[in-house]
């Protein structure tokens, strides 16, 4: 096979080998060895491929991959600089997560099915991402919420969660997902029923010409304000927020974070895809709606944040708080605004998934998950306190860390788009991120030493399995923030992709209409 | 006619749906939740269901130039096809929303399934099935 052949079927692998091997995942279950070194070896393999899809994307334009030879009557695979952006990103967290659970995860739940719905997760993610049918979008979002069902209640070392908890935990985001994904089946059949094609594209350019002729039906309106509901509740905006800080805490720490990494990032590809494309014409209704909502979803969850106690649920309420600084970029909606909210998603991304990394060795070192009984941790744990400052920094958007350039860019570009006051509020509420995260590390590292749980869990310390994660997720953020050129290049050039959908309409329509 | 009392059936379904959503008791929730994902079902299939100006499925035999049916797109003019005109006459249901229906029909299945098994550990953990007792979390 040459490589050739398989840039050509890139969008298709990246979906079809993860699946083929969390099937092959159920029958090694007595081979526990074997199958983290395969995992391992898929997931690399994986990150590899999309690393390959993105230069091809960034070299070629948009690539469409047709499932069988249907053309856009039957499934399409598109794969433009978001998608793949997103791939990329997904991918690489994804594999350092797996890395980090090998050492973190009970052994029991990890021979039993977490690999294969590792592997089923990973499928769901890379699925949503490259779709161009919204239909089969639906069902890459059933794929991950089950699968993520599956992880949270897995077990990792020491039992620090209940699981009594996990189970509530699961069950509140169980049911709210479902209802969520009730919604988008009500949304997707009003649009079939509307525009008789179920092909993103296909439906954007219908939808253009209707409102070009002045005869747009009013019910794509209340349809594009149920597709805000599921993706909100994907993301955790405002009002659907109240899972996220229970089911993320509740999750083992690698589970927590792919959910807090790539999972609400979900939701924000979502509007970015569903809205900038389809509803374009809908758009100017819906982006006061979207600042307002991602205003109070900062608002509540930096407040939040500053009260707690646990550990994991603070970097859940900040992954809340952060989720609305994404959308505020979103709902400003300039090319400048989306650029600097696609540079924010994938510093928060990077510095989230490490915290909650560490979070979890912290844990293990001091044998809770209360911070209260924590303390004086510098001395004990030197490489873990050095990791949480640079990840809190980022959060913080303290330089030199990525994530003051993703702050920076974003209040610039919305003061340069001439909104005033959300950006006033949401600096505001940046003072209160500060503040929470460092103290946060105050707490845990300084101090007198608090801790007298010195159990059997305690002496197992970092693997290097637990600490190359973090500490190459720490070289990304630090590598975001001082050389921060190339990703906003590229955020730059896929904002513009957004913001003028023709391209991606005519990648997917143009080539072979039958 | 028959609109009317579909219509009617999708709604009583979903009202049904959302009453047993808002119970006390973890079970009745999820036959509630199931309720209404029968109800998303039976909306699908009647977005399959026209009464004749809209046709997004392909007929093969019919590509003669006389009908009024467009097969190919032509973005320039705003032509996407297929594109029937008023006039004609559409006899047939959408095929594809069955098959929708059927992959949507799988996946509530599953689901369900699932969080059957879920609402017995949670009765496991917590010796009941009510869910105001189910607050341990403070979320």
């Amino acid at each position: 096979m040459n490589i050739a052949a398989i840039t050509d079927h890139l969008p298709i692998l990246m979906v079809a080998i993860p699946i083929l091997f969390s099937a092959l995942m159920m029958f090694l279950r007595s081979a526990p060895s074997v199958q983290k070194v395969i995992n391992l070896t898929v997931s690399f393999g994986l990150l590899i491929l999309s690393i390959l899809l993105l230069i091809n994307v960034l070299n070629n334009g948009i690539v469409v991959y047709e499932i069988g030879e249907w053309g856009k009557y039957g499934i399409v695979l598109v794969a433009d600089l978001l998608s793949a952006g997103m791939v990329l990103l997904s991918s690489g967290i994804s594999f350092l997560a797996l890395l980090y659970s090998m050492d973190y995860m009970e052994e029991e739940s990890l021979g039993s099915t977490y690999h294969s719905l590792f592997n089923l997760l990973v499928a769901g993610i890379n699925g949503t991402f490259l779709t161009g049918d919204i239909f089969n979008l639906f069902v890459f979002f059933e794929i991950l919420l089950l699968s993520s069902c599956g992880l949270v209640v897995a077990y990792g070392k020491g039992g620090f969660t209940k699981s009594d908890h996990k189970m509530e935990a699961t069950f509140k985001y169980l049911v709210l997902n479902m209802i969520s994904s009730f919604i988008m089946l009500v949304a997707i059949a009003s649009l079939y029923a509307t525009v008789g094609t179920l092909n993103m594209a296909d439906m954007a350019a219908k939808i253009n010409v209707m409102s070009e002729t002045g005869n747009l039906p009013w019910h794509i309106f209340p349809a594009a304000l149920l597709f805000i509901v599921v993706f909100g509740n994907k993301a955790a905006i405002f009002p659907l927020h109240y899972w996220l800080p229970d089911v993320h805490p509740s999750a083992p720490s690698p589970i927590s974070a792919m959910l807090s990494g790539v999972l609400i990032k979900v939701g924000a590809y979502g509007v970015l895809r569903i809205f900038f494309l389809i509803f374009d014409g809908t758009l100017y209704m819906f982006q006061p709606i979207i600042i307002f909502l991602a205003l109070v979803t900062i608002i509540l969850g930096s407040i939040s944040a500053v009260g707690q106690n646990d550990i994991k649920r603070l970097l859940a309420y900040s992954s809340i708080s952060q989720i609305g600084y994404v959308f505020l970029g979103i709902g400003m909606g300039t090319v400048t605004t989306i650029a600097a909210s696609l540079v924010y998603l994938v510093n928060h991304a990077v510095a989230k998934s490490m915290l909650f990394m560490a979070s979890g060795s912290i844990i293990h070192e001091a044998g809770t998950r209360d911070m209260r009984k924590m303390g004086g941790m510098v001395n004990s744990a030197p490489f873990l306190s050095g990791m949480f400052l640079i990840g809190a920094m980022s959060v913080a958007g303290i330089p030199p860390m990525g994530g003051f350039i993703a702050k920076f860019v974003l209040f610039d570009s919305g003061i340069t788009s001439k909104y005033y006051i959300p950006i006033l509020i949401a600096l505001v509420f940046a003072v209160f991120t500060v503040f929470y995260m460092i103290r946060a590390w105050q707490r845990i590292f300084w101090g007198e030493v608090r801790s007298e749980k010195y159990d059997e869990y305690h002496s197992h310390g970092l693997s290097w399995k637990m600490s190359v994660p973090i500490l190459v997720l720490s070289v990304v953020v630090v590598v975001f923030g001082v050389y921060a050129e190339p990703l906003l290049s590229i955020a730059q050039s896929t904002a513009s992709q957004i913001i003028d959908p023709q391209a991606y309409i005519d990648a997917v329509l143009m080539r072979e209409i039958r | 006619m028959n609109n009317v009392f579909l219509s009617l059936t999708i709604a009583i379904l979903f009202g049904l749906g959302t009453f047993l959503i808002l119970r006390k008791d973890v079970i009745k929730v999820i036959i509630g939740l199931s309720i209404i994902s029968h109800a998303v079902n039976v909306l699908i299939v009647s977005s399959g269901v026209f009464n004749g100006d809209n046709a997004p499925i392909i007929n093969g035999h019919v590509s003669d130039s006389s009908s009024n049916i467009i097969f190919n797109d032509v973005l320039d003019n705003g032509v996407l096809a297929p594109v029937v005109a008023n006039t004609e006459e559409v006899a047939y249901v959408d095929p594809l929303v069955q098959a929708l229906v059927l992959t949507a029909i799988v996946i509530g299945f599953s689901i369900t399934a699932f969080i059957l098994i879920l609402a017995y550990r949670i009765y496991e953990e917590y010796g009941t099935t009510d869910i105001n007792e189910l607050k341990r979390l403070w979320g």
